[in-house]
């Protein structure tokens, strides 16, 4: 193992590193929250609990253990149902809030 | 996610929502199942779309989340069924119009010729009649490509035949062979006799046995040329004949009689300037029109009338020939006024029909040797009488009493 994957390593969990290692879809096996970004107008996020706050400039998405803020101009949630949601708008950033 | 057409015919609902959880709102109705959609929103307002049927289940989640929802808009199907309701006779007659229309189509309203210039529409006309193909027949009845077939074997010069539909209307498409052979007809047997009196001024034979010559006197009925060719034996007598079609260029001298009549009275056509103007349809062989309306008031009975009638078929999208037919019926009032003519006008009109009599003999090849006529004035008008000795070609065929 060499020192690039041992830093990786360092920072994730049990599950991480079994769906990792077995090449398994790690939203299935640590429920992580799918975000898929099409160009610069359109997210896609699957697999989360809800929104915490939504504004025109900014969408706060609870996932499992994380939160999600989706940023941008004139955001509108396309669709919002139990599977999946769809934001789109001038998005100018996705960022990740790690919960400790 | 679902698209706008399932929206539309499941109908929806914008709303307007105000509060302050309404995240937890939204979450609460994806828990429940609700689908929400196009949830906007700028400044404090925030509007989103939900199924009308959806709406009910909303009440609820809209107490316990404090949310005040008001309805903004209704789209879809659901919110126009009172509509169609209310005008259920409209659409009926739509939907009945429409299926009239496609029963209409299945059938042939017109049959159109492409191509033919040596066998004329009434051939194929007869022909497509001998086939069971006529107005009103079924499209489904008619097989094209056995029909082809019988067409290309009914007509020997056909060389290409297509029949197709385009709408209601039956094309029939042909290539004529251009190259035909000439045609050998068989041997019947033919004199040529005169077939009226006079002196034959010439007499050149093609076939045949000449019977007269230049200077004779014949009478109708005489051989002119035998078609029999006799075979003599080494005693120059007669043992048979070689039968032939007689063919021969002769020329008669003979007197053609002329006359004409001019009555002094004609009649000319005053119209009163009382014009019928109505329109009419005709459809499945019933006729309608306004003209029996226009007779029950009164209108005009004392003058006959001029009828002209324009008649259109009803098509639709260039191709679609229905049993419909309309247009205008126009009757021009008139009555008849006899006016006379004077001697000048009856000379002239007499001497006119003369001239075109004379131009259409030599026309046909006729030459005027003389010219005998007079015009003579009688109680109803004049009268022009004369006798013209002409040269003209003579002789028609007529079968041979000979035999081989």
């Amino acid at each position: 193992m060499n020192r690039r994957s041992m830093l990786k390593y360092d920072y994730m969990n049990a599950g991480e590193r079994f769906a990792d290692a077995f090449s398994l879809p790690k939203d299935m096996v640590v429920n992580a929250t799918l975000i898929h970004m099409i160009g610069k107008s359109d997210v896609f996020v699957e697999n989360f609990k809800g929104i915490i706050s939504y504004t025109c400039h900014e969408v706060l998405i609870k996932g499992y253990g994380v939160k999600f803020c989706v940023c941008g101009e004139g955001l509108l949630i396309e669709h919002y149902c139990n599977d999946d949601m769809k934001i789109s708008g001038q998005i100018s950033e996705v960022r990740v809030i790690r919960e400790t | 996610m679902q698209n706008n057409y399932m929206r539309y015919i499941k109908g929806c609902l914008i709303i307007r929502l105000g509060g302050d959880y309404l995240e937890r709102f939204f979450n609460i109705c994806r828990q429940h199942d609700i689908y929400l959609w196009n949830i906007r929103r700028v400044d404090e307002v925030c509007t989103c779309e939900v199924y009308a049927a959806d709406f009910r289940r909303l009440v609820p989640f809209l107490k316990k989340t404090g949310t005040r929802a008001k309805i903004i808009k209704k789209t879809g199907l659901p919110f126009y069924l009172p509509f169609f309701k209310k005008r259920i006779i409209f659409f009926a007659g739509v939907i009945a119009c429409l299926a009239m229309l496609n029963h209409a189509t299945g059938y042939v309203w017109a049959i159109e010729y492409v191509g033919n210039l040596q066998i004329s529409d009434d051939e194929l006309t007869d022909f497509l009649k001998q086939e069971d193909i006529r107005y009103g027949v079924k499209k489904s009845d008619i097989n094209c490509d056995e029909k082809e077939k019988r067409l290309r074997e009914r007509f020997a010069n056909v060389t290409w035949t297509s029949i197709y539909f385009e709408g209601t209307k039956l094309y029939v498409e042909i290539k004529e062979n251009e190259k035909t052979e000439p045609v050998v007809t068989a041997v019947r047997g033919t004199d040529i006799v005169a077939d009226e009196s006079g002196v034959i001024t010439s007499i050149v034979t093609r076939n045949g046995v000449p019977m007269v010559k230049a200077g004779d006197s014949v009478e109708p009925g005489d051989v002119l040329v035998s078609g029999g060719v006799p075979i003599y034996n080494e005693e120059q007598e007669v043992t048979g004949y070689h039968i032939y079609d007689a063919d021969a260029d002769i020329s008669i001298r003979t007197l053609l009689e002329y006359s004409a009549i001019q009555k002094k009275a004609y009649p000319v056509i005053y119209y009163t300037g009382n014009d019928i103007c109505v329109g009419f349809l005709e459809a499945f062989g019933r006729h309608i029109d306004a003209m029996p309306v226009y007779d029950w008031f009164g209108g005009g009975k004392n003058f006959p009338y001029e009828v002209v009638t324009e008649k259109k078929q009803l098509i639709l999208l260039d191709n679609i020939y229905l049993p419909i037919y309309y247009g205008k019926i126009s009757k021009k009032e008139y009555y008849i006024r006899y006016m006379t003519y004077t001697d000048k006008e009856m000379e002239t009109l007499l001497s006119d029909g003369f001239e075109k009599f004379i131009s259409g003999l030599e026309e046909k090849g006729v030459q005027i040797v003389e010219k005998n006529v007079k015009i003579e004035k009688n109680s109803d008008g004049m009268e022009i009488i004369g006798a013209l000795l002409v040269i003209k070609p003579t002789g028609e065929a007529s079968s041979t009493n000979l035999h081989n």
